[in-house]
């Protein structure tokens, strides 16, 4: 009998790829478009309306299941306020990584679960490994596939072959191994950064169908399979503010005053910003200070919404040795403890940014991070993301 | 490619086509222009204005050309301050129009048409403005135009009688009807009435809007004047050209058209009721019953809205969409926008049988042919729906 798969469906063309996958792999697949955030954005009514009729135009191509589940309630509360209440508190928050935890990995899954799916998956780059981190099939109970360049007819008898081979496994929660959460093949796209804090339960339970490929192997495999979206352009993280932009986004929701833009050395007033909050560490543009060379944003003080800018690339404001961690989430069978031992640690402080090699000290009541050589200063309320070869340690958020 | 949306968009007619394409690249000039070439322009436009008027029985002065029909609907609504009155089923561009004034929406029954009687009752002295839709763009419903003229004349007298000097204003979307409705302001009696070029044949872009005598209007732009000062900016010369040629091949072929969308649409249904959805496909287990929406009597020869409850028309969209065959759920801003139509809830349609509706709007580019294979499609497609929605899972 085959396995239930409740895939998230977006309307891009990772998702749209991955029902592709799992269906030929032969599972019942549900698609579900996530609606998340329903409101009008300045010049752009209902922006979510196309993704979910591109999602849909998939899921009927591939004659299987479709539903649009609302989380609109749980996002403005988890995600959305999440945020505003962090750049508040003049911190950089990055409501990916909450969307992950809290959303997709926690309210999809569940509502998945109770309507009898078997896993869950979603167009995430990111593999699952056993608890050793060996990499497994992306398809968690079906085998690795032989090689590439299957035919349609394969992968249908391969799918019959398997139908028996299934049925002896009767997975149920309890009797599920513990999984590891495994950097993707492609490291250019790797998404465990925005992962990291995803339930240990539902990672049990979840599929990748792109773990192990490539973006442009999903491109070329959308292409080949005639997909509507395999032109569409890539979504910028960030569902519901989509092309409309952080700024504009969070000055509807946050009451701002103009201030002055003041160099960090001097004191001098350069200029005028629109609101203190808007403003990221090392930011360089969007400050409108003239020519000449670019002026980084050092510091801010929201007290006196002031916002301090430095010439200086060398300003101590922009670089770190140590960074302290909060709010840290270990993954399964790992800690503080077990982290800190570890001789190759590597840290990602960005999306898609090199993996760094760092250190693990526990004073305390503190984490830090300890790296060899100054780094970049991310911005507080950023994710740190520790690694240990291919698995996901765990992480947490830059204080 | 079977196209059925023909309400949503209309390819240019080959006429209009032709009658434009000069006017792009050589006879370019400015209508305003002081040299004869540009006179000569300014011919060609007011002669296209003059044919246009005349389709619906109008003068060239009493048209102000705009930029679609949401612009006419815009400026037509400027002739009210006070209250305004619209009908439950009109277009967006109207309804959010008018959610711009002190408003009322005045019922319809299942058809759609609208309650005379609930008109009377609102029609209350600050009332200034009433708009309803020759024809409804989702059902294709004909609305009594002339007897709501008639119960606003009788308002009018009632107030004058009474020393009132509020105005009271008829205007009507005509939108959808241009091609398949002799139209004559006259013997509507409206006071405004708005045209679209991109339904009947025109290019997109091109609306106009009828005003007559006495009708006073605020204008939503200013400049140069043009338009009577109602619609400032430069002419759109070959879109006023190719909605004039376009109107008045509608207007030649408005009798041929309707009686060939009415065999085409009896078509599709008997085809229908031979594929039977109901019987073959829905058997016993779980007939899907098959529903007209609207009044037949009552509709525009071309529309054939239908209702399948339990199914989702939107995969049935999508299905047919594989096989070229384009048609639509509603409106197709709603439609976009993700949002159920307040047509079919306005009509008295569960979710359910919203979900289930789809509109095919018939028009130049159909043949009667056509219609077997589109029943087929659309039964086969129900089929494979119902097939999967059985399907057990697990």
């Amino acid at each position: 009998m085959a396995r239930r798969v409740f895939l998230g469906m977006s309307g891009g063309v990772d998702s749209s790829v991955s029902a592709v996958l799992l269906k030929e792999r032969g599972y019942d697949v549900t698609g579900v478009y996530m609606k998340n955030w329903s409101e009008d954005l300045p010049g752009m009514k209902c922006p979510w309306a196309e993704d979910l009729a591109d999602a849909k135009r998939v899921a009927v191509g591939l004659d299987i299941d479709f539903e649009v589940w609302d989380f609109e309630a749980a996002y403005k509360q988890a995600v959305v306020d999440y945020m505003l209440i962090e750049f508040k508190a003049g911190r950089t928050p990055n409501p990916d990584v909450v969307c992950n935890e809290l959303i997709k990995f926690k309210l999809f899954y569940e509502r998945a679960l109770k309507s009898g799916a078997d896993f869950i998956a979603t167009g995430h780059y990111a593999r699952v490994g056993d608890t050793e981190g060996e990499s497994l099939s992306p398809f968690l109970d079906s085998p690795r596939p032989a090689g590439g360049g299957r035919s349609e007819q394969a992968t249908c008898n391969d799918r019959l072959a398997r139908t028996g081979l299934e049925e002896d496994i009767e997975l149920s929660f309890s009797t599920l191994p513990a999984k590891t959460l495994l950097r993707a093949v492609d490291e250019n796209k790797d998404q465990t950064y925005f992962l990291y804090r995803m339930s240990d339960e539902a990672l049990r339970r979840t599929i990748f169908p792109l773990g192990e490929l490539t973006k442009p192997e999903v491109k070329a495999l959308a292409f080949q399979k005639g997909l509507d979206v395999a032109n569409k352009k890539e979504s910028m993280g960030v569902c519901f503010v989509g092309e409309v932009g952080m700024k504009d986004f969070l000055g509807r929701y946050l009451e701002t005053e103009p201030g002055e833009i003041r160099e960090q050395e001097t004191g001098k007033v350069l200029g005028y910003h629109d609101g203190a909050v808007f403003y990221t560490l090392g930011q360089r543009h969007g400050l409108y200070l003239g020519g000449g060379l670019p002026y980084y944003v050092v510091g801010k003080d929201l007290e006196q919404n002031l916002v301090y800018v430095s010439k200086n690339l060398n300003h101590p404001g922009l670089w770190a040795r140590e960074l302290e961690l909060t709010d840290i989430h270990w993954r399964a069978g790992f800690s503080a403890q077990k982290a800190a031992k570890m001789p190759e640690l590597r840290v990602r402080l960005r999306h898609r940014a090199p993996l760094l090699p760092a250190g693990l000290e526990l004073t305390g009541n503190s984490t830090r991070l300890v790296f060899p050589e100054a780094i970049k200063r991310p911005a507080a309320g950023q994710s740190a993301v520790l690694y240990s070869g291919e698995v996901c340690l765990g992480g947490g958020i830059v204080a | 490619m079977i196209y059925l949306d023909h309400a949503a968009a209309t390819p240019v007619n080959p006429k209009a086509l032709q009658a434009m394409l000069p006017y792009f690249a050589e006879q370019f000039f400015n209508p305003s222009a002081p040299y004869l070439p540009a006179k000569r322009v300014r011919e060609a436009y007011e002669n296209a204005k003059a044919i246009l008027a005349q389709v619906i029985g109008a003068k060239s002065v009493d048209l102000v050309m705009t930029s679609g029909a949401t612009e006419s609907i815009q400026l037509a609504f400027t002739a009210a301050r006070g209250k305004v009155l619209i009908s439950k089923v009109e277009h967006a561009a109207v309804l959010e129009t008018a959610k711009q004034f002190d408003y009322g929406l005045i019922n319809v029954d299942k058809a759609g048409t609208i309650d005379l009687d609930n008109l009377r009752a609102q029609l209350t002295d600050e009332v200034e403005l009433v708009s309803v839709a020759l024809a409804n763009n989702e059902l294709g419903t004909i609305q009594p135009l002339a007897e709501i003229a008639e119960i606003l004349r009788e308002v009018r007298l009632d107030r004058r009688a009474r020393g009132i000097k509020t105005p009271l204003f008829l205007h009507s979307d005509a939108s959808q009807a241009l091609n398949l409705i002799d139209i004559s302001v006259a013997r509507l009696g409206v006071d405004l009435l708005t045209l679209n070029a991109a339904k009947v044949g025109g290019p997109k872009g091109v609306g106009a809007l009828y005003v007559a005598h006495g009708v006073r209007l605020k204008p939503l732009q200013y400049g140069g004047g043009q338009e009577r000062g109602l619609r400032a900016g430069t002419e759109n010369v070959p879109g006023v050209i190719g909605f004039a040629a376009a109107a008045e091949e509608a207007k030649a072929h408005l009798a041929g058209n309707r009686k060939e969308y009415q065999e085409m649409a009896f078509a599709l249904k008997r085809e229908l009721a031979h594929t039977s959805i109901v019987s073959q496909i829905g058997g016993k287990v779980n007939p899907v019953e098959l529903k007209y929406l609207g009044n037949p009597k009552r509709q525009l020869a071309n529309f054939v809205p239908i209702c399948l409850p339990g199914i989702d028309a939107e995969r049935l969209i999508y299905k047919l969409e594989q096989q070229e065959i384009y048609l639509s759920t509603g409106a197709a801003c709603a439609a976009n926008k993700g949002s159920k139509s307040h047509v079919f809830a306005s009509i008295g349609l569960s979710d359910e049988e919203i979900a289930g509706s789809l509109r095919i709007s018939l028009g130049s580019t159909n043949t009667l042919e056509q219609m077997p294979v589109v029943a087929n499609a659309l039964a086969e497609a129900v089929a494979e729906e119902l097939a999967r929605t059985r399907r057990a899972h697990g």
